[in-house]
């Protein structure tokens, strides 16, 4: 092909493009870019290859860039003339054969079918593929795809980017002409001027400015520069880019070069980027070939050549003075501005430095004009971005959005929120010059001016999701160490501040910080953000400084609780079962002594570390199966379970005496101490238990006529028969504990009166007062509260439902009260204001519910009771929801529709939550929050009143057992502690020698759970005492599951 | 070519300048103290040490005196308690960095560092020190480099290659484990480059340059000889 | 009015500071007039009383029972002064922290001498893995630089801790 000096012949290789983009027949193409490779693309395209050959089949096989979902990757796009475009995902070599034979019989393969696109808008050309396939989805009714706008990344994933000719067909260098044949510099610096492009490489300065500037500057000689330098952690976009589409690039700077008046381009681009680098020295040549770059380009007489160095892996060489020191030959140190590199740059001549993406932009704003630009963004920061989304959430890759989207929109519709559901904490954006958002600040808007008020930048585009597996301190630490091994030396406070902040990162890690490190910390990092000579060293402090103002508990917890809750920091965490368990039973050992057939030992370890082993065995919530390193194998082992059974295999046998002897026989000295606790709940029993072992004298003073609070009265008999509960709370009692039964705190007993007689007073009551609804019809006969139901029914008093029972919520309260009210033969419907998988509720209950035939009724939020004459329930009707925006905890917000529904019923229970019965608090003088819980202090859990603690529900709102039972041992440490003014808490539990070694093969089993009886069986009520719906694992099994355990509790591999 | 004359106001008082000065140059010839580590009268300025940070009303970010040209009608403030701070912190850095025991330093009593300290009342360090192992190069016949007492100033570097033309110096690897070196990462006796003419030493503001033959307090060092030189016309390489 | 309760230690330094301190010469009589020394290598008390108003600390922390003697003054006192740079930074004490602690004892107890080629063990306290400053084990109230510092230094900081008043030395006070 001639290099191209006319019109004509322009047209004639646009034809000829085109000609390969869509040709008579069809046309495979495959997403070749670096993730596409990685996933198998190549063995893909083989496949292809392969099976064409042998078939002979009419088919075009075309090598691709990356459409941008990288989780579904290998992408393979399919075009039958006049049909759509179709997507295919997740191809692997062996479909080749039968997506070909498919595609010749013009079938479709179901299974790998992502999308179809029927038309395309390339902004410099329009592409109509046709229409077809109704069943398909369109492009962008695929969640990750939804609200995407792209501009920069038009061409990805469409075109052979090792093609120049297929560029030219989708209407590239058009721009580059028409700006040659225009012969106006200054126009195109005024309409990108106009456009309010900012730099896209992170500090957001305009771009026309930039350009104006340099081109006023008077020289022999200019150079303009492509930054693509891209070294932050967890970004991608510019090797994306220049892989999929390298000549938009190579056009944006011939037209920068012309408009700014260099002859002289320079792509300083990672080595670490083979194909990138690969890519683009192909363009380049194929560009020189066409008469695009070289002399007299396009036949309009203007001269200008690209050159391609690669960098030598320096992230401070993204710095642009450092990038120039760099392509000098020196080593990459920045050096101070002014001057400026347009003033004086490269080898001392004027010079303009842009970032990839800023480049790609160019020819667009040139074809379509600034007004179209400005179209999509916000206000002051006009077009899109490109952010690589990685991390802990669902969907990953790049998303081109416009500027101004707000955060939650990329991270939970495009990117479909956590990983397996699991919560998502925070992301980092902008690498580790950037800050992170927290969770609670989702709703902002991704813009320049945002971000940077909260204290992150924009950067290069990287977005880094975290969830509750990561540690806050620990990734503000990474972050650190990554630019602390970057720093170039030159200036001090990056060089000495960045290794000073390290080390004092470290020593939080390690659980040796002290308050006073985080003010130092928090000084230094200003002092490094302030003080230092370039962005490297301004921007390093940001992942610390965020971290340390949006999760400061965080570091709190790993100075004062020496903690580290997402279980990273190994010195501060036992194993991630452990760390995740309230109660922080060691989890690995009771596993391992069990295995080692040590059964009573297993279960001195199981009660001492949690003292209503049985009934936890049973009803936990079991946040340690969410956070089991099983999972990444198969799934998580069922810990639960296993203490279940360990726990029922001595309570509920023969050994129960003996092992009871043992466990007396552990008490301490008395102390001569005396401590109340009001509450006889698992929260009040658990500090009873430890303070009975530590010597004191404990009195437990309870409203109800017998102990177990919630576990008696709100937990049903198919869950936890109380037989169970009475063998547990048996053992408490032998250690001495007393018990006043029916007697309220503050009531019949006056808060002065405890503070007169005991040396400690420890709040534990429960959270029994229905939040009532405000709801029309609460009056009626037949609306019951579900904690009051619960305990009529657990009393044995006689309750009235009727057939049909409306319950209302999506918590255990509402599962408990639906599955009981079946219990007692009605029918029940649960009416939940959101959607199935947003029930807070346990899954195993919800699901066990509907096998049990309770029907549900989502999306619905109660409207009104309607009573009949008799002033009794006879319908609820309930306003059917639609999902909105995202809330605080990562789910959907319901918004009211006004579509009514009507339920006849008979009786209906609320369960919409539970909050603290507190006035006798605020006759006593604790403060109370405004959440209507004690008010108390995090460490220590001391209330407003001195020698008063508080822990379970009565400060965290209602919970769950184990969180409530976490408090009641946290107490009575602190307690012990401070009655005794020395630390004697770690002398009250047994040592056990026990195998610590990692486990030469672990079972290759699948998780056993608990049997569940025959739902026929289980209904079957005797004497109105409900079964008990779940058995314990077999000795066989629990054996088994103890042998999936991968022993993370292991620290140092042991020799083998 | 006649500069332009241009008007500062430093720390409220109204000074004349000349357009293509720095502010460091501007605030010393009007007697205002800044203080700096890295910056030396006569060699080039690089803004590495930091502590001549200055504030500049209008501008949010603090500037490098040394290397920020003087603009017409500028508002400069050379201290505040803020720079006090950032600057003992600056100096705090490099005291914990690597190995200054001034009790046992040629320069001890007539150290740039030292002195610093004293006048921005650094009296103790609050962060971790590195105690990292450094050699002592003696190879040359009549100095002695210790990395020890570095604080990576580059005066050595500077002086050499824009006074002297030799280039002997320069710094080699990266953030903290940066270091100097002479030639090609030679031992300094070895450095065919050296002329021995010993201004590196003179230019050192610490105890890491120093002649042989000195014990304790017993090196001291002419730095303004190296800007007088430097100040000649013609001199620069 | 009551005396102040003054304490001198000396951890892994040279006396030096002692020295200054004895230095102060006519100076020691207002001191005594203010306060009592209660512990100290200059009076003759065996155990760290268990309050103390002014404890002047000399010397690095660089053995277990430098360790548990700073926990324990720290505990016990009011104002804890880190007297002289060993005190203050680690100084010569510290030039050993390059070199790990087995190397050390066995260049100077075994390579270093003619006769009696071995390591200490008995009755001497386990070295530190490094020498380092008081701050980094316990909170100092107060730094007093210098090698040693000064006695007319000295007596000034003194001075101004048993009146009462912030001592404002710092611009007497230097490294080395």
């Amino acid at each position: 092909m001639p290099r191209i000096q006319d019109i004509g012949t322009f047209n004639e290789v646009r034809e000829s493009g085109m000609a390969k983009l869509v040709p008579p027949v069809p046309r495979i193409g495959i997403g070749m870019g670096t993730c596409g490779r990685g996933n198998g693309a190549e063995g893909v395209y083989h496949g292809f290859a392969e099976a064409i050959d042998r078939t002979g089949a009419e088919v075009v096989l075309a090598n691709l860039g990356c459409f941008g979902c990288c989780s579904e990757e290998p992408i393979v796009n399919i075009r039958v003339p006049g049909r759509p475009l179709i997507l295919l995902h997740q191809v692997q070599a062996d479909d080749c054969k039968r997506i070909l034979t498919d595609i010749t019989t013009g079938k479709l393969t179901p299974d790998r079918v992502y999308c179809k696109i029927e038309e395309w808008d390339h902004i410099t050309t329009h592409i109509r593929y046709g229409p077809g396939y109704p069943e398909i989805p369109h492009w962008h009714e695929v969640p990750f795809f939804k609200g995407q706008k792209k501009i920069v990344l038009r061409n990805c994933g469409f075109i052979n980017p090792d093609d120049i000719e297929e560029y030219i067909a989708v209407g590239g260098y058009q721009a580059l002409y028409k700006v040659l044949i225009d012969n106006r510099p200054e126009m195109v610096i005024e309409q990108i001027k106009a456009s309010k492009l900012r730099g896209r490489g992170g500090a957001g300065y305009l771009t026309g400015n930039k350009w104006e500037f340099m081109a006023r500057a008077k020289a022999e000689q200019k150079y303009v520069i492509c930054n693509a330098d891209e070294g932050d952690p967890g970004a991608y976009m510019n090797r994306n880019e220049i892989e999929s589409d390298p000549h938009s690039l190579l056009e944006g700077m011939i037209i920068g070069g012309y408009v700014m008046g260099a002859t002289q381009g320079i792509v300083y681009v990672r080595a670490e980027y083979p194909l990138a680098v690969h890519r683009l020295t192909r363009a380049v040549e194929q560009a020189r070939e066409y008469g695009m770059l070289g002399q007299d380009i396009l036949g309009r007489g203007f001269s200008f050549d690209i050159q391609i160095v690669e960098g030598a892996g320096a992230f401070v060489c993204g710095e642009e003075t450092a990038l120039i020191a760099s392509l000098e030959g020196y080593a990459g140190r920045p050096r101070p501005r002014p001057p400026f590199p347009a003033q004086k740059g490269l080898w001392g001549m004027p010079t303009n430095i842009n970032n990839v993406e800023t480049w790609y932009n160019v020819a667009p704003i040139v074809m379509k004009g600034p007004a179209w630009f400005t179209e999509t963004g916000s206000p002051k920061s006009a077009g899109t971005k490109v952010f690589s989304l990685v991390g802990k959430v669902h969907s990953t890759g790049l998303v081109e959005l416009p500027l101004g989207t707000p955060l939650k929109t990329l991270v939970y519709d495009i990117g479909e929120g956590g990983v397996n559901g699991r919560s998502i904490k925070a992301v980092q954006s902008g690498g580790p010059s950037g800050g992170c958002i927290p969770q609670e600040m989702f709703d902002t808007p991704v813009d320049y001016e945002s971000l940077a008020q909260l204290g992150a930048i924009m950067g290069s585009g990287g977005m880094v999701v975290m969830d509750e597996d990561n540690c806050m301190v620990d990734v503000s630490r990474f972050f650190l160490e990554f630019t602390h091994s970057e720093s170039c030396g030159k200036c001090v406070p990056c060089r000495v501040g960045l290794n000073k902040a390290l080390r004092i990162l470290n020593a939080f890690t390690e659980g040796n910080a002290t308050s006073q490190h985080l003010e130092v910390l928090d000084e230094l990092g200003r002092m490094i953000r302030d003080c230092s000579l370039c962005g490297l060293g301004q921007s390093a402090p940001n992942p610390v400084l965020t971290t340390m103002r949006h999760f400061r508990h965080e570091f709190e917890d790993h100075i004062l609780a020496h903690r580290c809750r997402a279980g990273v920091c190994q010195e501060l965490a036992l194993s991630p079962c452990e760390n995740s368990c309230p109660l922080h039973m060691n989890i690995p050992r009771f596993l391992q002594l069990y295995k080692e057939g040590r059964l009573e030992e297993a279960f001195e370890s199981v009660i001492m570390d949690n003292p209503l082993p049985a009934s936890t065995g049973r009803v936990c919530q079991h946040p340690c199966d969410n956070r089991c390193r099983r999972q990444s194998i198969d799934e998580a082992v069922n810990m639960r379970d296993v203490h279940r059974f360990i726990a029922d295999s001595v309570l509920l046998s023969d050994k129960y005496e003996d092992a009871v002897a043992r466990i007396v026989a552990r008490r301490m000295e008395p102390t001569g101490r005396k401590i109340a606790i009001a509450g006889a709940g698992p929260t009040g029993l658990t500090c009873a238990f430890y303070m009975a072992m530590l010597g004191h004298s404990v009195t437990i003073i309870e409203s109800q006529p017998a102990p177990g609070g919630m576990l008696r009265y709100a937990l049903p008999e198919y869950r936890l028969p109380k037989t169970v509960l009475d063998r547990e709370i048996g053992l408490i009692e032998k250690l001495g504990v007393q018990f006043a039964y029916n007697q309220r705190v503050g009531f019949d007993v006056p808060l002065n009166e405890l503070d007169d007689n005991y040396d400690a007073v420890f709040i534990a009551i429960g959270t029994w007062k229905e939040s009532w609804l405000y709801l029309a019809g609460t009056e009626l006969k037949g609306v019951y509260p579900a904690l009051n139901f619960l305990e009529m029914v657990a009393k044995g008093e006689s309750v009235k439902l009727g057939k049909r029972v409306a319950v209302i919520g999506g918590g255990n309260a509402a599962i408990d009260s639906a599955r009981t009210a079946m219990r007692m033969g009605a029918e029940v419907n649960i009416i939940y204001r959101r959607e199935r998988k947003d029930m807070p509720a346990i899954e195993e209950e919800t699901e066990a519910a509907r096998q049990e035939g309770a029907r549900f009724s989502f999306l619905a939020a109660p409207h009104r009771i309607i009573g009949g004459p008799d002033g009794s329930v006879k319908a609820i009707e309930v306003v059917k929801t639609r999902l909105g925006e995202y809330d605080s905890s990562g789910r959907r917000k319901p918004v009211l529709t006004d579509e009514i529904q009507r339920f006849d019923c008979d009786a209906v229970v609320l369960a919409v939550g539970e909050v603290l019965d507190l006035d006798f608090a605020r006759a006593s003088g604790l403060q109370i929050k405004e959440s209507g819980t004690i008010d108390y202090d995090r460490f220590s859990l001391e209330t407003s009143r001195p020698r008063f603690y508080a822990g379970g529900d009565a400060i965290s709102g209602a919970s769950n057992v184990s969180n409530a039972m976490g408090y009641g041992k946290k107490a009575a440490r602190i307690m012990d502690e401070r009655l005794m003014g020395v630390q004697r808490w770690h002398d009250v539990f047994p040592s056990f020698e026990y195998d610590r070694t990692v486990p030469h093969e672990t079972s290759q089993c699948r998780r056993h759970a608990g049997h569940h009886i025959p739902v026929s069986i289980r209904m079957r009520a005797a004497d109105s005492i409900f079964p008990e719906v779940v058995d314990g694992l077999t000795p066989l099994e629990a054996t088994e599951e103890a042998n999936r355990c991968l022993r993370c509790d292991v620290k140092t591999v042991g020799a083998h | 070519m006649t500069q332009k004359k241009l008007s500062v106001r430093i720390d409220g008082e109204l000074v004349n300048a000349t357009e293509g000065q720095s502010i460091l140059q501007v605030a010393r010839a009007a007697g205002k103290y800044i203080p700096t580590l890295c910056y030396l009268e006569g060699l080039s300025s690089v803004g590495a040490c930091r502590l001549c940070i200055v504030e500049v009303s209008g501008s949010g970010r603090l500037l490098p005196a040394c290397t920020t040209p003087v603009q017409d009608g500028m508002s400069v403030t050379t201290n505040s308690p803020k720079l006090a701070r950032y600057r003992r912190i600056t100096l705090e850095l490099l005291f914990a960095e690597r190995n200054h025991t001034c009790s046992v330093c040629v320069s001890n009593g007539n150290c740039e560092l030292q002195a610093m300290a004293k006048t921005l009342g650094v009296t103790s360090i609050r962060y971790p020190h590195n105690f990292p192992k450094l050699p002592v190069d003696l190879s040359h016949t009549r100095y002695v480099l210790d990395h020890n007492r570095c604080i990576l100033c580059t005066r050595c570097v500077r002086v050499c290659a824009e006074v002297e033309g030799a280039h002997v110096w320069a710094v080699t690897a990266r953030g903290i484990q940066s270091k100097i070196v002479s030639d090609l990462n030679q031992q300094w006796g070895e450095a065919s480059n050296c002329t021995s003419c010993g201004k590196c030493v003179q230019a050192c503001p610490t105890g890491a340059l120093a002649e042989k033959g000195f014990a304790v307090e017993e090196m001291t060092k002419r730095s303004d000889h190296i800007s007088m030189i430097a100040g000649r016309k013609g001199v620069h390489a | 009015m009551k005396k102040i309760k003054l304490a001198t230690v000396w951890l892994d330094g040279c006396a030096g500071c002692h020295m200054s301190l004895l230095d102060i010469d006519a100076g020691i009589l207002t001191v005594a007039q203010k306060a009592d020394i209660v512990y100290g290598p200059l009076v003759d008390a065996q155990e760290f009383p268990d309050e103390v108003d002014v404890t002047l600390v000399e010397g690095a922390v660089s053995s277990q029972e430098d360790l548990h003697k700073i926990q324990k003054i720290r505990q016990c006192t009011r104002t804890l002064v880190s007297l002289g740079d060993c005190a203050v930074t680690g100084n010569v004490p510290a030039m050993r922290n390059t070199i790990p602690v087995p190397k050390l004892l066995q260049r100077i107890y075994v390579e270093g001498v003619q006769e009696n080629k071995s390591v200490p063990v008995d009755r001497v306290p386990p070295l530190l893995k490094q020498a380092r400053p008081l701050r980094d084990y316990v909170k100092v109230d107060l730094h007093v630089p210098g090698c040693p510092p000064s006695a007319q230094a000295i007596l000034a900081v003194v001075s101004d801790l048993l009146d009462g008043r912030n001592p404002e030395a710092n611009a007497k006070l230097k490294f080395g």
